[in-house]
């Protein structure tokens, strides 16, 4: 018998390919958590519309979606930029810490009176990006540092150093950096530090635009520039990296320094724009969570962006959907996991093809029975 | 019992390349024999194919007269084949025994009988002399010694026929004595054993009879009293449909590379290149003749600065840079083909337009950027000129076939304007055509003044470009010749480890004898 789909030796990877079947696997995704709908006794359609209403219908849920969105994009270029260096570094949720840590001090630190005195925004936000970027380079760093010389593992040496980072958290939030009062946090950071709110009337800050401007650097990065390409020739093939003269230690390091601080950076923006002090659990699983937004856009940084409101929206619909309709806001991390899980399977469907001519003649066929019948 | 072994007419096409092409081979029962030729020519595959590894696309396989179907390696174990390869699959932290009966299900229901098995482990290890205790944990014994525990598992499965690829490759000297008198032994016990080599003195003193390969097709087979190393090794490295050359007078210049008594050791430290010495000049072509595995590959990356150099030094045009890194060779004009084109030499996953830039990723630029659009026409430009069809500029290069790929390589490294011209078996596994126009593109590179290494295991690719060529044996220079003074005789004896020939059986080409050739 004819086959309807035959296998090719090489998967499609026209863009067109790509967003039919990343398209594909999100309508799956969505069909799948409709049936989780019903048995609520929502419509899945006015489910769906009430998710998305929310963050992308009204001022107020888009600002929401854009304080969630800086964060997560944020750490996802991070990963775009370790994973395309062959570097699979898996400590943003520490970066986001110590960044959100060094943004938090330098903050406190130019309350007037204090050493910094106070700074006027222009000049303390460079500062403070700076600060949050070299802090959180440094964190990743030296885990790109100990794989090149001591052939450490990144993903355990990463994962484990999320740990020390939380910790180290804790200690400065109860410790030194900490309020009088009973919370385990820090003072409320001098407002002439925060981030400004670009969309009066909501939460929305500028911390979008410094994702934005990240997408864009990461994406000359890589695409425009030769230490770009020296980083994903690094990345795909390391043996004809260093045939080409590319220094693969070197450009490794610098993708765990460069990467570790736009994780840093995620914190900076969310402790400056959204929480404005430091405390225990400030990241909220961003430096995870951030990853997958990397995995959605399939490491491409100028997806990140959209990718990230459209995540950052979700949970904020969801919060809406669960006061408005008591649908529980769970669902929508059953519809996000298995939009990321059927988003990643779906390049599988990309080494088949259809074969129209089959399907025809399957028709035909079954015309034909129907004709005899 | 008797029980041999038949291949009729084996066919195996792989993407772009006729791995078999109609390959008969038979093997007795009860003899020892050496499967003989160069990398590509065809061995591996026919044995992966006997072992059940890959599937044939035509042809016929006997066992005693009786036709028999391979479709996985379990369906060769059963019928007594099987197969050690060169990198072992064993569980380090198993013992022997364990290792042994890994995988087949030995004992009582859900349980292991190991003493059963570690008793019968130790019936056949005394039997064939192999000295293996059942109990030691396979990953506390030296190589040779696992070696055997791959044997042993086969006689476990009661195998007849026995394949061994490149067995010796790993083995001190003691213990390919003691590996010899073990297939002995085999041999008495009427198994029949192959190996895969292309070691031409192992195959003198252990096998019975030798079939030599080449391109995918069998030249032959011989017993051992009927030929002679010099016999097989010209045999292995003649190339029967000779593409030809045409090479104008040389016109030698200024040296660009000079080496100086280099050492160099590979990653287990083992040395395999010893204190060589060379000059090539501008506008020559300086061939590096040598069986696989000889120091070539080093040698190459030595000068590179890919892999460490231990002593000597190289200078370029003069200066040393013995101690520069790869970028800075590069920058100061050094290209370099590498033997592994599609690990090394390219990048698979990106555009063909992309793999243009590899190497050169500092010289396409424009301001800060990268120039894409130069890459682009740089791409164009070369797909035109080497004929490289297959896949657009845009495509990823890994669809393009090895000799379209080797045409990007060699095109993007001659036209780099380097000095120095490093290629390492150019045309390994090509089609003569393919061969003809890479040919034609090395003789074009010396025309234009370019100081040429030609690293290669092929005779007549040698004798066809070459201006001088060394022969390469255990990492040491056996000799250098002029060209037109060489014979493949000579060159196979060298190649082969033979400093002086017998008696004065080779004859050098003579002059009038070359200029028919071209």
């Amino acid at each position: 018998m004819t086959k309807l789909f035959e296998r090719r030796l090489i998967p499609a990877d026209s863009p067109g390919a790509v967003a039919r079947t990343t398209a594909l696997a999100l309508l799956a995704a969505m069909a799948v958590t409709a049936i989780f709908f019903r048995y609520y006794g929502a419509s899945p359609i006015q489910a769906y519309f009430g998710l998305f209403h929310e963050p992308f219908g009204t001022l107020r849920g888009f600002g929401y979606s854009l304080v969630r969105a800086a964060p997560l994009a944020l750490v996802a270029l991070g990963t775009i930029v370790s994973w395309r260096s062959g570097f699979y570094y898996l400590g943003f949720e520490g970066c986001f810490l110590v960044g959100a840590a060094a943004a938090g001090w330098l903050s406190l630190a130019t309350v007037p009176g204090s050493r910094l005195g106070p700074l006027p925004l222009a000049l303390f936000l460079p500062l403070a990006i700076l600060f949050s970027l070299t802090v959180g380079g440094l964190w990743a760093g030296l885990v790109a540092f100990l794989r090149v010389r001591l052939g450490g593992n990144e993903v355990l040496i990463s994962l484990m150093s999320n740990y020390v980072a939380r910790f180290f958290l804790q200690f400065l939030v109860s410790g030194p950096l900490r309020a009088p009062g009973s919370l385990p946090e820090t003072p409320l950071l001098p407002r002439d530090t925060w981030l400004p709110f670009i969309l009066p009337g909501t939460r929305g800050h500028a911390g979008i635009l410094i994702a934005v401007a990240a997408a864009l650097f990461v994406w000359a990065l890589l695409e425009k520039l030769p230490l770009g390409y020296e980083l994903v020739v690094t990345g795909f093939n390391p043996a004809a990296a260093r045939y080409a003269g590319i220094e693969v230690d070197r450009r490794m390091v610098f993708a765990g320094f460069f990467a570790g601080g736009l994780g840093a950076l995620a914190g900076m923006v969310e402790v400056l724009g959204s929480q404005h002090r430091l405390m225990d659990g400030i990241s909220g699983n961003l430096g995870f969570v951030g990853i997958i937004v990397a995995l959605l856009s399939r490491l491409n940084p100028l997806a990140v962006v959209p990718v990230a409101l459209v995540y950052g929206g979700m949970s904020v619909g969801a919060d809406a959907m669960q006061r408005r309709a008591n649908i529980p806001s769970s669902i929508t991390f059953i519809l996000e996991s298995l939009a990321v899980l059927l988003v990643l399977a779906s390049d599988v469907l990309r080494f088949y093809k259809p074969n129209f001519s089959a399907l025809r003649l399957f028709k035909l066929r079954a015309s034909d029975r129907e004709d005899s019948a | 019992m008797k029980h041999t072994l038949e291949m009729k007419n084996i066919v195996k096409h792989f993407p772009g390349v006729l791995a078999n092409d109609r390959v008969s081979l038979t093997i007795q029962a009860g003899e020892i024999h050496a499967l003989l030729g160069e990398n590509g020519a065809g061995k591996s595959t026919l044995m992966q194919i006997l072992y059940g590894f890959q599937a044939m696309d035509s042809g016929d396989i006997f066992i005693d007269g009786r036709r028999i179907h391979l479709s996985s390696t379990k369906d060769a174990i059963d019928l007594g084949i099987g197969m050690v390869h060169q990198e072992f699959m064993l569980v380090p932290t198993f013992s022997v025994v364990e290792n042994i009966i890994l995988g087949l299900g030995q004992g009582l229901g859900a349980l292991l009988d190991l003493p059963k098995a570690s008793s019968k482990t130790r019936d056949l290890s005394d039997r064939f002399g192999m000295a293996l205790d059942p109990s030691v944990k396979v990953g506390l014994l030296p190589i040779g010694m696992q070696q055997r525990v791959e044997i042993l598992k086969l006689l476990y499965r009661d195998a007849r026929l026995l394949i061994l690829d490149e067995p010796t490759s790993v083995l001190t000297s003691g213990e390919k004595d003691r590996l010899f008198a073990v297939l002995r032994e085999l041999r008495k016990s009427g198994r029949s054993i192959v190996i895969v080599t292309h070691k031409l003195s192992e195959i003198m003193e252990l096998a019975d009879r030798v079939t030599v390969m080449r391109d995918g097709r069998v030249l032959g087979t011989k017993s051992i009293q009927s030929t002679s190393q010099q016999e097989l090794a010209q045999l292995m490295v003649g190339r029967e449909v000779n593409p030809h050359a045409v090479k104008p007078e040389r016109r030698s210049g200024e040296p660009v590379l000079r080496i100086e008594e280099l050492c160099v050791n590979d990653e287990g430290g083992v040395e395999k290149v010893h204190a060589v010495s060379l000059e090539v000049c501008a506008g020559e072509i300086f061939g590096i003749a040598g069986v696989d595995g000889n120091g070539q590959s080093e040698l190459a990356e030595a000068i590179l600065h890919l892999r460490t150099i231990r002593s000597g030094r190289v200078f370029l045009a003069g200066t040393d840079v013995t101690r520069t890194s790869v970028a800075q060779h590069r920058a100061k004009g050094i290209s370099y083909v590498p033997a592994d084109r599609r690990g090394v030499g390219s990048v698979a996953e990106m555009t063909v337009a992309d793999n243009v830039v590899l190497g050169l990723q500092q010289r396409y630029t424009r301001g800060p950027f990268r120039s894409v659009r130069e890459a682009r026409s740089s791409a164009h430009r070369l797909a035109e000129r080497f004929g490289i069809r297959g896949a657009g500029i845009d495509s990823v290069a890994g669809k393009l076939s090895g000799g379209n790929l080797q045409k990007l390589i060699l095109g993007r490294e001659i036209t780099s304007g380097a000095s120095l011209l490093i290629v390492d078996q150019p045309t390994r596994g090509l089609d003569v055509g393919a061969v003809e126009s890479i040919w034609k593109e090395l003789l074009r590179a010396r025309e234009q003044g370019t100081a040429v290494l030609l690293i290669s295991a092929e005779m007549e690719e040698l004798l066809n470009l070459a201006d001088r060529i060394a022969v390469l044996f255990n990492g040491r220079i056996m000799r250098v010749f002029d060209a037109p003074f060489v014979s493949v005789d000579q060159m196979g004896l060298l190649m082969a480890g033979i400093a002086s020939p017998p008696g004065s059986a080779s004859v050098p080409f003579q002059e009038s004898q070359r200029d028919e050739t071209f």
